[in-house]
């Protein structure tokens, strides 16, 4: 769910219809949400992919109250279809985004599907999973060449300042 | 013991001798070129059969390669022709059983090998060792810039950090030239000069030789044979490595990369002079290069060459601006130059260097 000028004045309507009905929206998402418990990273159409990370940032959250809590067990057993996944969503995806306040999911574009619609695609995972990365990772190294030319100049122009004062 | 020091005796008056008529240039050269390719083909003629070594590389993506090469003529570099093209122009220095071997020289006993790079996690070797090429590379373009007439006649260089943004090279230029300053075209033209052997692309050849060998190969220069003897006497094997670059032959003090083609940004920053020495004026140029494979920014490259051409060690501040004596008292110092510049330089003074084809902007405007 993207708040843009659109979604503001759609009058209340800021989701996508998906499916064949309210219904049928709300289970195509629940079934979605339950494999990236499962799986921790899939790909699925861009709109779904959208829509349903909003969820599963929200089923975190509720994950963080602890298993104790009655709302957070029911939404659980609400959005995972199969009760297998509800002690991983409260043994290791809580604790995972103890520190976080939000943003445990990463979404990224790739190539539209060629075989059926052509229909834009995402990957939607949960941050911290144990996948390779989705973007490269960018090497910092402070003993590169230019790195380290770099370094001396820095440190001389702080000399430089230091002996003006 | 007696005649091994007689002979070594009339050897060093022999060698005094040669040094007191200094041959021309070119003769120099290709003496000292000849020995290099004498001991060379001496040298691969130990191998004469074909014997299989085991080579185990090692690196990311490598593990459990193993190569079966030539002992005595397989260098780390064939190893790396057998793996990828981008093992072959990325790696700069090998490391064989955790010493370090320049990528050119061959291999002699079943190893493991590790094909260094500049992007490596730790690339302090690779670094130090490209900071000692790029400073013989200043050596072999201000021993080659110069007219014949002068005599140019380098020094060691002086162990420089890479922290401290530049390499350097001493050199003692021909009495004639005492009251010569370089000015900002002439360094144009001595970058121009680095550039065009960068282009071509040449190997730094090793050779590990014996310092009687070494001696011969710069009998012609008296401080080069002192120079022979501190480096064998620090060499624990009391041996010495020379390098062959195109036709330059030169004595380093560190292992040097592969190729001249892996640098690709290059400049001599400056040229300053040092004072009286027991060779004559010295002088220091420095200069400032970054590979192929780090290339900086323009604006950071050139904060990096402003602070490039200021003087090393406790006269840093007074070197900063070197000061530029006026146009009419330039002498031009290459041999040949461009047609037209050649007629603005003759009208203002006499050309040392070789090739004048870098200062033109500046010439014309």
């Amino acid at each position: 769910m993207r708040l843009t000028l659109q979604m503001l004045i759609s009058h209340g309507r800021v989701a996508r219809r998906i499916g064949l009905g309210p219904h049928s929206r709300i289970n195509m998402l629940r079934n979605i949400l339950t494999g990236l418990v499962r799986h921790e990273r899939i790909e699925t159409t861009m709109a779904r992919a959208d829509e349903v990370r909003f969820y599963a940032e929200k089923l975190v959250d509720y994950a963080k109250r602890g298993d104790t809590d009655e709302k957070a067990m029911k939404m659980a057993s609400f959005w995972l279809t199969e009760k297998d996944l509800v002690p991983k969503l409260f043994k290791v995806l809580a604790p995972r985004f103890e520190t976080q306040s939000d943003g445990y999911t990463r979404m990224a574009r790739i190539p539209n599907r060629q075989n059926l619609d052509r229909a834009k695609m995402a990957v939607l995972e949960y941050k911290g999973n144990p996948f390779p990365p989705l973007y490269p990772v960018k090497k910092r190294n402070e003993l590169t060449l230019i790195n380290q030319l770099l370094k001396g100049y820095r440190e001389e122009k702080a000399q430089l300042l230091a002996a003006k004062d | 013991m007696a005649a091994r020091s007689v002979c070594r005796q009339l050897h060093r008056r022999l060698c005094s001798a040669a040094v007191a008529v200094r041959p021309p240039t070119a003769e120099v050269r290709s003496h000292r070129n000849a020995v290099f390719s004498r001991e060379q083909a001496r040298q691969r003629a130990l191998y004469p059969r074909v014997e299989k070594i085991e080579v185990a590389m090692q690196g990311p993506g490598l593990e459990g390669t193993l190569l079966i090469m030539n002992k005595g003529m397989s260098t780390p570099l064939s190893c790396a022709q057998h793996l990828t093209e981008y093992h072959v122009t990325n790696s700069a220095l090998a490391l064989v059983d955790g010493e370090l071997w320049p990528l050119l020289q061959p291999l002699t006993h079943s190893c493991s090998l590790t094909l260094l790079t500049f992007k490596d996690s730790d690339p302090t070797l690779v670094n130090k060792a490209y900071w000692h090429s790029c400073a013989a590379l200043l050596g072999q373009v201000l021993e080659t810039a110069f007219k014949d007439d002068f005599t140019v006649e380098l020094l060691s260089t002086p162990e420089v950090p890479v922290t401290s943004g530049a390499f350097c090279c001493d050199v003692v230029l021909d009495p004639q030239l005492d009251s010569w300053t370089p000015s900002e075209e002439s360094l144009r033209s001595l970058t121009r000069g680095a550039q065009q052997l960068i282009y071509q692309d040449l190997v730094w050849e090793p050779l590990e030789v014996t310092p009687s060998v070494a001696q011969e190969v710069f009998s012609h220069s008296r401080y080069k044979l002192e120079e022979v003897e501190q480096k064998a006497a620090q060499n624990p094997k009391g041996r010495v490595m020379i390098y062959r670059c195109g036709d330059h032959v030169l004595l380093s003090g560190g292992p040097l990369v592969a190729r001249t083609g892996l640098c690709f940004q290059y400049e001599v920053t400056a040229l300053h002079t040092l004072g009286q020495g027991s060779w004559g004026l010295q002088r220091r140029a420095q200069g400032l290069s970054l590979p192929l494979q780090l290339q900086a920014h323009h604006t950071v490259w050139s904060k990096l060459r402003q602070r490039a051409a200021k003087l090393f060690g406790k006269n840093r501040e007074d070197g900063v601006g070197c000061s530029q004596p006026p146009r009419e008292e330039q002498a031009a110092v290459f041999k040949s130059c461009h047609q037209r510049h050649r007629h603005l330089l003759e009208s203002k003074g006499r050309s040392i260097f070789k090739s004048l084809k870098v200062c033109s902007r500046r010439c014309v405007s």
